[in-house]
This record gives structure tokens, sequence and C-alpha cells, in this order.
């Protein structure tokens, strides 16, 4: 018979609340307050350190301040650290007698009758903002004064902010607007347009399409490439916008995204972004060898777009492609048009040439505290790693599919459009 | 060897450790008991103190690297015994006698700042959070902070 286990722990004498998710909070996560430091601002005064350690001893001893100015005099750099309150933070599983607790208002607290002021937090913060009081042995950590921040009151040069981040995300019902305009026009209104339309001199050719046609019919047409301009110079001009907010399958998949929150993920051994040109380069020889546009009758934005008013049964079976593609959706988001679509390896060859970049300037932002932009990507491209040590990511515009979310989602509006040549990223001093 | 023996004397002396009367309020208060499974008397703050006032060899013991040096058995003590003191003494004397596989040493100032149990518990309570956040802890707070203020200042 096995041995019992009668030994009381932590979970059965303080059991944890359930965190509650308001339905509210679906559509709009809550935006919480936070301080913000500006490095370029600060000249290392310290009078956020003399308020703050007057309010938590009420003396006047930075050593017992729950924020941190730490000086670099080679380099002439000041950085105030205090607590970024994250949205996931890591003091909360350290503390062995869970004294630490996130609020519902996304203040996270040290309740005093439960710490034992062991200094594990300070452990495992990545900025280390905990700070143990060499004297009393206390750890001090800022609570944001409840709401009322004493150290964004007495920073004579305003380098410390009390902000809740932007309130209006518009980009957001743009492009779901945007959307949903291009998949009825192109899918009810221009029957099949986005493959191929022509009236009169003006003509417009999806350009996988075109090279398709190019290669099965052996005849290079001047026209046929002048029809694929619309989309190339968009494309130069402003990233692969096509992709996030025109492409009717694209919009499909992002509405099967809504229905599957849960992603499995792929083994990595199948993820290469390089997939995509491969079977670009296929279709282009598979219609040489063939003779007709091997890859069109399987794509699924051209058969989404020939869908509507169906003329026979083989067109119907043409459709079970759009709901086999949509299924890939369980593993990532995008999955199509991460690994496979040839539109967008063209446009991805295209954007090349751009004039548009999109930045992350990782010294304006919360960092590892936040992440909220890798999370948003659909295509994934934004790296989280860097974010957590504190560097900007640099995000491969091939792949970016200009949907903007990294854009809309960041409260501190760290994520821009840039110029292809401009070298600076927000939040960064040109010296 | 003497100056070993004196280490020790200074901590009684600093700790209070020999008024204790063995009531065991400490181990009670202590967090480790649920920190770590193999928690045991040897391991306790009053295991710790009955051993150094016994005179066994306690620096050379392994038991004195599982303490986080909180404040709980200080605080609750009726007799006013900091364990927190005396263990910390003993560590120093642990590593002014070079007894080092025990404590994590800083990868930027070499100040050994964490004991390795300690920090295994850390690491076993971080461990579904992303793997370069560990390339972080292995320097010290204060060294951490100055990394922090070069990389984003």
């Amino acid at each position: 018979m096995a041995e019992q286990d009668f030994s009381l722990n932590l979970e059965d004498l303080r059991p944890r609340l359930a965190e509650k998710k308001h339905l509210s909070e679906y559509f709009m996560p809550r935006r919480h307050s936070f301080i913000l430091f500006h490095p370029d601002r600060c000249t290392g005064c310290g009078a956020c350190e003399m308020i703050c350690s007057m309010r938590n001893t009420e003396k006047v001893a930075p050593v017992s301040a729950s924020v941190k100015v730490v000086r670099d005099e080679k380099e002439g750099k000041n950085f105030s650290i205090l607590c970024q309150h994250c949205r996931k933070p890591l003091c909360l599983p350290a503390c062995p007698t869970r004294a630490i607790e996130k609020g519902e208002d996304g203040i996270v607290r040290i309740d005093k009758l439960f710490c034992t002021e062991c200094g594990l937090c300070t452990m495992a913060c990545p900025a280390a903002a905990p700070i143990k009081d060499p004297g009393s042995k206390e750890i001090h950590k800022c609570d944001l004064c409840e709401g009322d921040p004493l150290c964004v009151k007495h920073c004579p040069e305003n380098a410390l902010t009390f902000t809740r981040g932007k309130a209006v995300r518009w980009i957001k019902g743009l492009r779901w607007t945007s959307q949903l305009i291009s998949f009825l026009l192109l899918v009810m209104v221009f029957v099949g347009t986005f493959c191929y339309f022509r009236t009169g001199s003006i003509s417009f050719a999806c350009p996988t399409g075109a090279l398709q046609n190019i290669a099965s019919s052996g005849t290079i047409v001047l026209v046929g490439f002048s029809s694929v301009l619309p989309l190339i110079i968009l494309t130069v001009l402003a990233g692969r916008l096509f992709c996030g907010w025109v492409c009717p399958f694209g919009f499909v998949l992002d509405l099967v995204d809504k229905i599957t929150p849960k992603k499995i993920g792929w083994p990595s051994f199948l993820k290469s972004r390089m997939m995509k040109y491969g079977v670009f380069a296929g279709a282009v020889g598979g219609s040489y060898v063939l003779g007709f546009q091997a890859f069109c009758t399987v794509c699924p934005i051209g058969t989404i777009c020939r869908a509507y008013g169906v003329q026979s049964f083989f067109r119907s079976a043409e459709l079970a492609i759009i709901p086999a593609l949509a299924s890939l959706e369980i593993g990532e988001r995008r999955s199509w048009c991460r690994y496979f679509c040839p539109v967008g390896a063209v446009l991805g060859l295209t954007v090349l040439l751009r004039m548009i970049k999109i930045v992350i300037g990782a010294k304006r932002c919360k960092k590892f505290s936040c992440i909220q932009c890798a999370e948003v990507c659909p295509v994934g491209i934004i790296d989280a790693d860097k974010l957590r040590e504190g560097l900007s990511p640099k995000i491969p515009m091939t792949e970016c599919i200009m949907c903007m979310r990294c854009i809309d989602r960041c409260p501190y509006d760290a994520a821009k459009i840039r110029f292809r040549w401009q070298k600076v990223t927000p939040g960064e001093v040109r010296r | 060897m003497k100056n070993g023996k004196d280490k020790i004397a200074e901590a009684k002396r600093a700790s209070g450790a020999d008024s204790c009367v063995e009531c065991g309020r400490c181990v009670a208060a202590c967090p480790m008991a649920e920190m770590y499974a193999n928690f045991s008397i040897e391991m306790s703050p009053r295991g710790i103190i009955k051993k150094t006032l016994v005179g066994d060899p306690v620096v050379e013991d392994k038991n004195i690297w599982y303490c986080t040096e909180c404040n709980a058995g200080t605080d609750t003590c009726p007799q006013g015994v900091s364990c927190r003191d005396l263990i910390r003494k003993l560590r120093e004397a642990a590593v002014d006698g070079k007894i080092l596989e025990n404590a994590k040493t800083c990868k930027c100032c070499g100040r050994a700042f964490v004991a390795i149990p300690v920090e295994d518990f850390v690491f076993a309570r971080l461990k579904d959070e992303p793997a370069n956040v560990f390339g972080v802890l292995d320097i010290c707070p204060p060294c951490r902070r100055e990394a922090y203020l070069l990389r984003n200042a």
C-alpha cells in the first residue's frame, strides 16, 4: 500500500483565486496604468528616489526607496529602475510564501503580512526592481502609490510619466473594414477580378498568375507586365499591404483564427519561410511543363474570387481547398501565408525594393514586461527574445504582411512605420 | 583552523545563538518547508543552531546553503536569536575557507550572491518562462541593474 501524503502546502492553506476575465476584455484588453521612463530626459538627480523613500520610511534615505537611479559615468547615461508591473510577472511564481499578487488594476503588490523579506523576487526580476533595504532588510517595490505616483509629480525633467497607453485602436477597425469591403467586392461584385480583369485598355492581373501564364504559353506579352504593375507598385510603396488589408483568403484566415484561439504549433522542422518561394518556383515550372497555369487551379485566393455564382459541379469541388487550407490555422496563425502562399512569395520578392519598414524602438517600450507586439503578430516575425533582452528587434519586411497590428497594439508608440533610409528608431536620440 | 573557529564564535555572538531555547518557532515559520521537498531538521534553522552550539563541523555542511536569508525566523524568535545572521556569518566563514561549491558567483563582478539550492528553486519555479531569462539570472542584482542601464539608456 502506497504511503499517503498528508502534508499541507501553501495551495491548501491559501488557495489562489482563479483569474476572471470579463467578456469585454476579449474585444478590448484593459489598459492598466504604469510609469514610463524616458532615458533621454533623465539627469540622474535622484529626486524620485528621495520622495519614494520619504513615502516608504518617512525619512529621506535613497537606499530605502522603491526606485533606483543607476548612473554610468563613462557613457553619461542615467536610468531609474522601477517596477514595470509586468503582464506576466516573474517575481510572482518565484515568491516562496506567495506574498506577491497582481491585482485587478494591474498593480503588482507585495503583501507585507506574508513577505519574509527573503529577496527571491529580486533574484527573479530581469531588472532587479524589488530593492532590499540594507537597513531594515525590508523589500521595497513600487506599488504606483495606489494610482497617484509621487515620483512622477516630483521629477523635475518629466522623465517619468504616468500613463495608461493610447486609448483608441483605430487601425484595427480600419483594417477589418477594408478586408470586409475588399472581400465583398472581389468575391461578389467583380467575380474573378483579382486573377485577371480587363476593360478596354486597362487590365489587371495577379502577378503569380501572370508569370505562370508566361511560363505555360512561352510568349512574353508586355501588356501582361503592365497589368501586373498596380499590385507591384502598391507593394513597393506600402509593403505587402495586399496580404493584410485586401486578400480575401487572408480575411477568411483571420476569421477562422477568431474561432480557433488555441494554437497547437507546428514542429520546427516543418517550418521554413523559404517554402513559399519553392511553391512559387514549382508553380511556374509546373506551368511550363504542363502547359497550363498549374497553381491557379488550386489557388485559394483565385478559388475564393471565382466562387460566387456556382456554375458547375467542378467549381464547388474546387472550393474544398479553402476549408482544407483554413484548417491549417489550428497550428499557427496564417500558416498558409507564412509558409506556402506563392502570391505572397512574389510580393515578398517585390518588397526587396521597398520604401518603408516597420520599426520597434525598444528604448521607448516596456520590453520584457509587455511583448504584446510579438503576441499579436499574425505571421510571428517579431523576435520576442530580442525584446526580452531589451533590444529593438529587426523585422524582416519580406515576411511582414503590413497588418499593422503591432502599431495598433503598442501602448507606448514604440512601433512605427519609417522610411527605409531612416536610421533612428523611436525613443532613440541621435547624438 | 583557529581562524575558522573564531568565525563561528563571532557568528554565535552576533546572532545570540547561545540563548536559543529550542522552541522550534523558527522552523514553523521557515519558508524552506514550502520550498524544498527534502526539508529536514538538519536543514532547518533550529538544526543549524544546535549544530553550531554543539560544535559539530557546520561550515562544511551543505545544509547551511538552503536558507534564503529571510526574516521569518528572526521575527518570530522569543529569545531574539537571529538565525539569518547566524547563517550569513557561517556562509561568510565558508566562503573565507574557500568552500565555494554551493555559492553562485556573479558573472560580472565575481561576488558570491546566492546559494545554488536557492537558485535552483527559483529556476524550478520559472521553468515555464522563456529560456533567455536565465541568462539574466546569472548576474547579481546590482550588476543586472547596471547591465539594464547600458542596454536601455
